[in-house]
């Protein structure tokens, strides 16, 4: 779909970046951030699906009944192992935040500046 | 006929990560049996890699494809001049992993011992993937191995500090990744490829434009995070700064280098390719590296914590070999690549001589540590030679690289790099100095220090091995220097334009 003359998609996913990104920035939490970050990574995982698509394509699976032009696989894979990635990323991250929290009291990144 | 060493390719990947993943059960009733099984794994991995070089300096590059899927459709693994850094990185580790068998007595209980050395093997594993990899992808995956565990590994040692460093480095490092991934994504879209040398290819067809534009300044900025250049090293100093010793030594010396050899690859398929004017480009790394040797050393000056300097003098390091990269000389080109193994070797020794030092004081900063030459004279002396050697004074091992790149900066016509980069020496001349200065000819203001005792032998002696490396190395220098030249003169033709 078109927007303006642009992918409506690719606008979408260049507007999520951005939100992910605002409050991976500008939120003092730390879990806030956090989900800041997960929503950046959505928005590439969304792009690559995005690009793997075929306007009427069938799937890719050689039985009787799909035609030429195929959707392309490889994107689909390729996003599966991003999302392995960003759980293992949100995992690492949640059990420094749990740390952080159990060390400082707090987990506001204003309030653990001002820490000695 | 030289034995076969093709089959080996996938094992020096898959050793580490195996081994990696059985420390735990290995370890499982002993938990300090699991520094000597690294050791052993890392030992292996070693020798699989020298085979690796010893088969490429007979016969040139070759590749692995896994699984048996045909290139450009399956995963293509590498081996070439620049892959060859996978030996001196693993060998940098068998000489690392000794030293921590002792240091990590105050650091952490024995039950955390056995995670503590599978993350290093495992960040050990993903930095060998992402040099010997021939596929964008894997690439992005291995950089996540080797940046989770480094995470990790920064988080391990400490409480609340250490986990907060970790924290900030993750954020910063993710975002990185991302960009990373979305790069690939983007060539992917553009190409239908994955594998290096076919997007080379086929980008060639596609031809330039504004989309090839922002997925080449995507990797670019996602490298640059990850080497810490100057505008976003902010994560870097408090990260290796509050890791255990034997960490910061992996993490100043070998995980920035990630994306120094990134940078290598992209450059390498996007020349090959020729679809962007690049002297641009050349022209941001160099400015970027002349500023990163400059406001590195500047930082450096003012530090007390001796790790917190020897952070701050990484960056300035990185902006020597990014600045020789993009000098995009000959002479420059060689100082650089060679200066990935010199600074690392260097870096380790310096790291793990503080290491020692602090281990066996307790104290870090220089005001504390005056007048610790005199009760610890090996280990100081080790940093002595480290320091003359980061310097860049002859007759040590950052000598030869740093004089490639000041050559080369004449030799391509911008003498004022070459300047900058005396001039960014003569700051960390000075911030050395002071050290020196402080364990060497000042008086002892601490009872810990005037009763130190030199560090264990199972720490002594990794630290002499690299200090004398540093030494060897300056004399024999030539070496390696010629090993890269073919690389980096195959290369060169795209590079320039």
């Amino acid at each position: 779909m078109l927007l303006f003359g642009l992918d409506l998609d690719y606008v979408l996913v260049v507007v999520l970046f951005c939100v992910g990104l605002y409050m991976l920035v500008s939120k003092s939490n730390l879990l806030k951030k956090l989900l800041g970050l997960n929503v950046m990574e959505t928005a590439v995982f969304a792009f690559i699906v995005t690009s793997g698509m075929v306007e009427g394509g069938d799937p890719p699976i050689l039985v009787t009944g799909t035609a030429a032009p195929y959707v392309s696989p490889i994107p689909h894979a390729m996003v599966l192992t991003g999302i392995v990635v960003a759980v293992s990323v949100t995992a690492v991250a949640l059990a420094l935040i749990v740390q952080i929290h159990a060390h400082f009291g707090t987990i506001e990144v204003d309030e653990l500046k001002e820490l000695p | 006929m030289s034995p076969d060493w093709v089959e080996a390719l996938p094992w020096t990947i898959v050793v580490p990560v195996v081994g990696a993943v059985l420390t735990p059960v290995v370890a499982a009733r002993r938990p300090r049996l699991a520094g000597h099984w690294a050791w052993g794994v890392l030992i292996v991995a070693s020798v699989l890699a020298s085979g690796l070089v010893v088969q490429l300096a007979a016969d040139g590059p070759f590749s692995y494809d896994v699984g048996g899927w045909a290139q450009p459709y399956g995963i293509e693994l590498r081996f070439d001049h620049f892959s060859a850094w996978v030996l001196p990185l693993l060998l940098l580790f068998v000489v690392i992993v000794p030293f921590s068998w002792r240091y990590l007595d105050h650091v952490m209980p024995d039950e955390r011992r056995p995670a503590f050395y599978a993350l290093l093997l495992l960040n050990a594993g993903g930095m060998i993937g992402f040099c010997i990899t021939g596929d964008f992808f894997n690439l992005f995956v291995f950089t996540e191995v080797v940046s989770l565990s480094s995470y990790a590994l920064v988080a391990v040692g400490g409480r609340g500090l250490a986990a907060f460093a970790a924290l900030k480095y993750l954020f910063i490092g993710a975002v990185s990744s991302l960009l990373m991934l979305f790069a690939t994504a983007q060539l992917f879209a553009l190409t239908g490829s994955l594998n290096m040398a076919d997007v080379a290819g086929r980008l060639n067809e596609v031809g330039g434009g504004p989309a090839v534009m922002v997925a080449f300044a995507a990797y670019a900025v996602s490298f640059m995070v990850k080497t810490a250049m100057f505008p976003v090293h902010v994560w870097l100093p408090d990260a290796h700064a509050i890791a255990p010793s034997p960490v910061s030594a992996v993490l100043s010396g070998m995980v920035v280098k990630v994306g120094i050899i990134g940078m290598l690859r992209v450059y390498q398929v996007f020349f090959a390719a020729d679809v962007l004017e690049l002297g641009a480009f050349n022209q941001t790394l160099v400015w970027f590296g002349a500023i990163s040797i400059v406001m590195g050393a500047f930082f450096a000056i003012f530090q007390d914590d001796i790790k917190l300097m020897l952070a701050y003098s990484t960056i300035s390091n990185i902006g020597y070999i990014v600045l020789g990269l993009g000098l995009a000389s000959p002479y420059a080109v060689i100082g650089a690549s060679v200066h990935v193994f010199n600074h690392a070797l260097i870096k380790a020794t310096l790291f793990l001589a503080a290491g020692a030092i602090i281990h066996q004081t307790g104290l870090r900063t220089l005001s504390d540590l005056r007048g610790i030459a005199r009760r610890m004279p090996q280990t100081s002396a080790a940093m002595a030679i480290g320091a003359v050697s980061i310097v860049g004074l002859p007759p040590t091992a950052g000598f030869v690289c740093k004089w490639y790149i000041a050559l080369g900066a004449f030799e391509s016509g911008q003498a004022p790099f070459g300047f900058a980069l005396v001039f960014g020496a003569l700051f960390i001349f000075i911030y050395y100095v002071r050290m020196l200065n402080a364990f060497y000819f000042q008086e002892p203001v601490h009872d810990v220090v005037i009763e130190a005792r030199e560090a264990p032998w199972s720490m002594r002696v990794p630290v002499i091995v690299l200090a004398t490396l540093c030494l060897v190395l300056g004399v024999l220098g030539g070496i390696p220097l010629a090993f890269v030249e073919p690389a980096v003169l195959d290369l060169l033709p795209f590079w320039g334009s």
